[in-house]
């Protein structure tokens, strides 16, 4: 059982290029991670990714792969608006895709929650910011085997 | 550290999740009967559920002169719903991407 990340995907009718061009974009960043606004991307490993979460503040993510259009991934310290993404205080975002029939299937792995310190002050925002699901498979089977339900499924899938 | 937070860094460590399964379904155990079913020292498992009991996963009753410790559920429930939360938010980031590339590519 791997208690430290989140693995969600989807299959998208579209070719592998365009979702490429989704996740990279500035304009479509802006839409789909920020609040509308274009996001500021410097799109090289070693880059930064600032996304813009309105009331909740920036958070300068910083890029640590890019290999169009199969990868791409990201640190994103979602506790810490303002800061850049470290080692230690930042998730690990990988988005892989795949040609797959008739489109393309993009999984996002987000890990990294075992070693991450959500200050007590954030906990509701980072909550918004996004994290767990590994986490949630670990605690949901954990609750499972608490209320003397079955084994749950560790992933559930989108 | 928040609630949520101590529940997550009490649950990094395999060995108190082995030990919260194992209380989950025993249902009550004592660290003594715990370290017997494990290659672990007593002395671990005290450590161990004292760390989970210190964020609310277990609780300990002394009877006689042991503790005998049961799994709280409702720090895990709430753990659990705030991980819910975040996963959910991941799937409508994915559903929004789909439906930008999926608008773009008219097929």
């Amino acid at each position: 059982m791997n208690a430290d990340r989140i693995e969600r995907e989807v299959k998208i009718s579209a070719p592998i290029e365009r979702v490429w061009s989704v996740l990279t974009e500035p304009a479509h960043v802006g839409t789909w991670f920020g609040t509308g606004t274009p996001a500021e991307i410097d799109l090289r490993p070693g880059g930064v990714m600032v996304l813009d979460h309105g009331s909740y503040g920036t958070f300068p993510t910083l890029i640590v792969d890019v290999d169009p259009p199969r990868a791409l991934s990201y640190r994103w310290a979602s506790a810490y608006p303002g800061v850049l993404a470290t080692a230690d205080n930042s998730t690990l975002v990988e988005f892989t895709l795949e040609p797959a029939a008739d489109g393309t299937l993009l999984r996002v792995v987000e890990s990294g929650f075992d070693s991450l310190v959500i200050p007590p002050e954030r906990e509701s925002s980072a909550g918004y910011a996004s994290h767990s699901e590994g986490w949630s498979g670990v605690a949901e089977k954990l609750a499972a085997f608490a209320e003397g339900a079955d084994e749950s499924p560790l992933m559930p899938v989108a | 550290m928040n609630a949520v937070d101590g529940v997550l860094a009490a649950l990094a460590d395999p060995t108190r999740r082995e030990l919260l399964d194992r209380l989950s379904a025993q249902g009550r155990s004592t660290a003594t009967r715990l370290a017997g079913e494990l290659p672990i020292t007593r002395q671990a498992v005290v450590q161990h559920l004292a760390v989970l009991d210190a964020v609310g996963l277990v609780s300990g009753q002394r009877v006689g002169r042991e503790r005998r410790y049961e799994v709280r559920s409702e720090r895990l429930t709430e753990t659990a719903r705030w991980m819910d939360r975040l996963a959910a938010q991941w799937d409508r980031r994915l559903a929004t991407i789909k439906a930008i590339a999926e608008a773009e590519s008219p097929r």
